[in-house]
This record gives C-alpha cells, structure tokens and sequence, in this order.
C-alpha cells in the first residue's frame, strides 16, 4: 500500500534521524535481553552445581534456629549430635527412603613422604549407603577400612590418583588410607561438600575419632520427591515438644526453590534496570515522530482534503514506528546474543547455557518489548496527525 | 447536461466561534452550480473566499444552511463520508500545486486512486490523463521538485482529474505560475471545461477570471453579484 511506501521512503530520506532513532531501541533490546541471558545463564549454571542434591531432607541437631540464623524464640541448643536413637526415629520415618547418618571432621594429612601438612574435611558414611550418595568418576567403592574415596577437586589439587595413598593426622598418627575411588564432581551441595573431601568408612571414622553413634548430620534420599512431606514427618517425630527441638530439618528442595526465586528475582531486577534505558529510547521515538508529524503538517492537510482517511494518516506514522521498532529490535536481538556470549564468557566463564529456551525467551521479550515501545511512542504522534484539521493544516507554513 | 446541479448552497452561514465572540464569515449564501459550467469566485481579502471554498470542497460544514454535491447533503455527514465524497467528487487544485515530494509524477497522480481502490493501481489510468494534460512523458518517473512550476501543476491537475470527479476545485492556479506558463494553465482549463469537466476556480486576478464563463463576487460573507 502506498502508505507503507510513503512510511519507507521517509524514514530512508531522513536516514540519520530514524538511525538515531534506531540505535536507542538496539541499546535497550540489548540491555533487556543481555541482562536476562546473564541471569537465565547464572540460574542455569547453578542449578548444574545443585539440582543433584534436589532430592535430599538434610537432618542436622538443633542449633537453636530454622537451619538458618539467629535463634527460634524461646527454644534452646540440647544437643549438637544426632543420636542413635534419634537416627532410628528418622529412620523409621523414612522407610522405605535410604537414610544415611554423616559423620564429619576436619583433619590434618600428608600426601606423599616430606610433602606439607594439608587440611581436608573428611567424612565417614556406612559403606553400603555410599553408593545411594556418591557416584564414582575412576575407581571402585571403598569397603575397607584401608581405603578411602576423594572428590575430584581434592584429587586434582594434590595429583592423587586411584592407588595413591594419603596419610591422615598431624604426624601420621592415624594411619594411612588408600585412595580406591574418585567421586564425581558434585558442586555445591546441601548434604556433603566431596568435591574438596575425603570420604572414609563409617567404621574407620568410629574407630580413629573415638565416636559412637553420634552423627553429625543425617541425610534421607526421598525417591518419590515428596521431601516437604518426609520434612513434616521428620519433625513431627522428632520434635514433637515445641519448647526443646530436637533437630534442624531442611527440605532441599524447597530451598533450591528459594534459590531459584532470587535468582529469578535479581534477574527481573537487573532486566528492568535495562528496560530503563528502553523508556529512554522510547522517548526519542517520541521526539522523533513528534518532528516527523510537525515536518509534515502541510503533507498531511493535503492528503485530507483529497480523500485520504484518518486512519491512512495514522497508518502512515505507525509504519514508520513500526519500521524502526522492528529493524532496532532485530538488530538488538542479534547484538544481544553476541553480548550475552561476551558477558557469560566473562562472568560465568562458560558459554554452554546460552542457547536454551529461557535465553531466546530473553531476546524475544527484548525484542518484543522494543517493537511495542516504538508503537506505543508512535501512537500519539500518528494520533495527532490523523486529527489535524485539515484546514489548519493546509494553512500551516 | 446532466439536470441535477452539481452544487447547491442554501442560505448557508458559516460563523467561527472565537474567544472575543463569534466572527461570521458567511451570511446566508445562496448559489447552485450546474454541470459542465466554469465559475471563478472573487472577492477581496477577508471576503469570505476562503471559507467558501472550505465549504464547497467539503472540508467544513455550515453552521446553518444546506449545501448539496451531486444531490447528496454533507452538513449530517461523518468525517468519514466527508472524506470519501472529497476523494470521489472533487478535484482539488491548489495555487503552491502541493504534489508529495517522496512520490514520483506517475505515483502523485494515482494517489487518489489507490485511496479509492485499497490497492496497487494501473499506472496506464495515470498516464492516460498526464498525457490530456500535455506532459511530456519523460516526466512521469520523476519527482515533483525535478519539474518546472508550471509542470507541476498539470501534474496537480492531473492528480484532481484522476477519479473523475464531478467538480474541479482551483484556489488561484496560476497564482505561482508566471504569466505565460499560468495562460498555458488556464488553456488547459478551459479545453477540460469545454470536455464536460465542472470548475470553480477562486481567484482575484480579474484576466484569470476572464477565462470562466460566470463569476460571483463575494464581499462581507455576502454574493454581491
């Protein structure tokens, strides 16, 4: 339609303006878009380190609050260990889920004969539970009290392989442990943190620390997923008197869903700070057209008197909002892109989670949102065009 | 000759309501223009020329009175109708020729044209009627500001002629023309209205008015002759 045309041939005629123009919607596609790729991609990355322990009721004694800070009102700390008879209740309440108790200390070690005192967590889990928790990258599991699993970190920092021996305590007072696994790489976890740990036999651990059935911590694998209700049920069993608690539960996945919340929080956030320059460049499509409509006053008091309608007049300036809301959002999007790559690349040091869903959901709501500002800033002016009197405006000089 | 006029005024007045009280611009005008006629309407500034033509080429409605194009009343009509009627009965040309300078000559033209039919048109329609008004083909892609004044304004010519309305509209057509160029215009003119097309032509240079075949003059809003 020759309106389009008209809208096209404005726009080319006055290249630098609508470019101008233009570029304010590429910046504001790309600050929305980029900033949503950044947090799609923050998310995406920690919920790899996490999604693992997704699945997991992590029982701690009672520390005096919810597992978090600070205290819980009138109660007060009772114990700092699990006991047995606490671990059985759990147990119980679990069935059929695998409940596992941890031990965990920190210790002194050498690697190799002359080589520097080093420090590493160690945990001690019953043997037949391991594999419920842990998965091996190299090696087998440990049943022996000689043997040990360590996490991949650990054995790449030290150059340990399957077979190197480590030897625990200040002076080797502890003895030595065989290095029969390497555990896969496992992040941040709720649970354990193997990824920097030793991993011993729960019996060599009783034995060496003089500890007899006073767990640190219990970990409970809920294979149906329902981990709010196993936490319930836990805590309804365990802590049963509301002026002495017993234990700390956490429900894994409800915090990784509050994980997830702030993330998707931040990421609105830093989205809508780009979106601020958006409204900027929104209001120089405004000014833009504002001088298009000004420009042509006359042109338009012409076109009405010879039969053009209203809404043609319109038209012709929401195509020309049109035109640069869709060529500036494009070009945005695909700018946003490479910038997403750049601030991945540089942020989170990987570029493997920019190609997902979320990410061209970003750069299309970027895009989306640019073309819908230009036509929201050029309604008015287009509005104002279409209703000049016609007589007025073929008087204007 | 078709019997129903192609314009009739009816006692209209036009008053412009304004903050320091009302200005009436026209008072009770009568007249009725028949088919194929060539009128020029004179008047001194203020006269109420401009408004007349507002009128008559429905841009404005009276505040009273009726005015009638082609048998058909505008003063109940919507903007839309209005619009409608100026795109399909009258021709519109004005004294700066006032041709879209983003639109070739060929485009200019069919303008009109394209609105009426909602789509791409023939450019042959177009050519046709540059060429009934003697422009050199050559012209036809190119863009207004590359021809002569007195080009132009066939050019506007030929974009009033386009839908075959049933009134030309002039407002001083040779006012920006020189004196040679505007005899060619008015040439033009009187070889259109001697083919059956209807002109009123506002105008207050007394030689262009010789070219019509009736004048009303107009002075204070009122037809004086």
């Amino acid at each position: 339609m020759i309106f389009w045309e008209i809208a096209k041939r404005n726009i080319r005629i006055n290249v630098l303006r609508s470019s101008l123009a233009m570029l304010g919607i590429v910046i504001g596609v790309v600050a929305i878009a980029s900033m949503g790729i950044l947090g799609n991609s923050l998310v995406a990355s920690v919920s790899d380190s996490l999604s693992s322990v997704g699945d997991s009721v992590i029982v701690t004694p009672y520390s005096g609050g919810g597992g978090g800070f600070g205290g819980g009102g009138g109660s007060r700390s009772v114990n700092l260990k699990i006991t047995d008879q606490n671990f059985q209740q759990i147990k119980r309440v679990a069935a059929p889920n695998v409940a596992i108790p941890v031990y965990q200390t920190a210790e002194h070690m050498k690697i190799g004969v002359g080589s520097d005192d080093i420090v590493a967590v160690v945990y001690g889990l019953p043997s037949a539970d391991v594999p419920d928790l842990l998965k091996l990258q190299d090696g087998v599991y440990n049943n022996g009290n000689s043997g040990c699993l360590i996490g991949p970190t650990f054995a790449k920092d030290h150059n340990l392989k399957v077979g190197s021996r480590i030897t625990i305590g200040t002076n080797g007072d502890k003895g030595t442990l065989r290095v029969m696994g390497i555990i896969e790489e496992r992040g941040m976890s709720f649970d354990i943190s193997t990824d920097s740990a030793l991993v011993v036999t729960k019996e060599w651990f009783e034995n060496t620390y003089n500890r007899d059935a006073d767990y640190d911590e219990v970990v409970v694998k809920v294979k149906d997923g329902d981990t709010a209700a196993m936490k319930i049920a836990i805590e309804k069993q365990l802590n049963k008197r509301k002026d002495m608690k017993i234990v700390n539960v956490m429900d894994s996945k409800a915090t990784l869903a509050t994980i997830y919340s702030t993330f998707g929080m931040v990421t609105t956030f830093v989205t809508a700070i780009g979106g601020i320059s958006m409204v900027v460049a929104g209001v120089s499509i405004f000014n833009v057209m504002m001088m298009s409509v000004t420009e042509r006053i006359k042109k338009i008091g012409i076109m009405r008197s010879i039969g053009t309608q209203k809404k043609e007049v319109m038209s012709m300036f929401i195509y020309e909002a049109a035109i640069i809301g869709v060529v500036g959002s494009t070009i945005g999007g695909v700018m946003s892109i490479m910038a997403g790559y750049a601030i991945s690349a540089l942020v989170l040091n990987t570029t493997k989670h920019l190609f997902t869903i979320a990410n061209a959901f970003s750069v299309a709501e970027g895009m989306g949102f640019g073309i819908v500002i230009c036509l929201a800033c050029g309604f008015y002016p287009a509005w104002r065009a279409a209703n000049l009197n016609p007589i007025d405006a073929l008087r204007h000089e | 000759m078709d019997e129903q006029p192609v314009m009739v005024f009816k006692d209209v007045v036009k008053v412009y309501p304004l903050p320091a009280g009302d200005v009436t611009a026209l008072e009770g005008v009568s007249f009725q223009v028949d088919r194929g006629e060539f009128i020029s309407i004179m008047g001194p500034s203020g006269s109420g020329k401009s408004t007349l033509l507002n009128l008559m080429g429905c841009l404005d409605i009276p505040t009273t009175g009726d005015i009638y194009i082609s048998g058909t009343r505008i003063g109940d009509m919507s903007d839309v109708e209005l619009t409608n009627l100026r795109r399909d009965r009258i021709g519109f040309i004005f004294q700066y020729f006032n041709l879209f300078p983003l639109l070739n000559i060929i485009e200019n033209v069919t303008f009109p044209m394209m609105l009426k039919s909602q789509r791409a048109v023939d450019p042959e329609k177009g050519k046709e009627v540059l060429r009934s008004v003697q422009l050199e083909e050559k012209l036809f892609t190119h863009t207004p500001t590359e021809l002569s004044g007195g080009q132009q304004q066939r050019v506007a010519i030929a974009r009033a002629l386009i839908n075959d309305p049933d009134i030309l509209l002039c407002d001083e057509p040779t006012g920006n023309l020189d004196s040679k160029t505007g005899a060619g215009i008015m040439d033009l003119m009187t070889e259109l209205n001697k083919k059956g097309t209807t002109i009123i032509m506002v105008t207050h240079d007394p030689h262009i008015a010789e070219y019509s075949r009736r004048t009303i003059r107009i002075a204070d809003g009122r037809i004086v002759a």
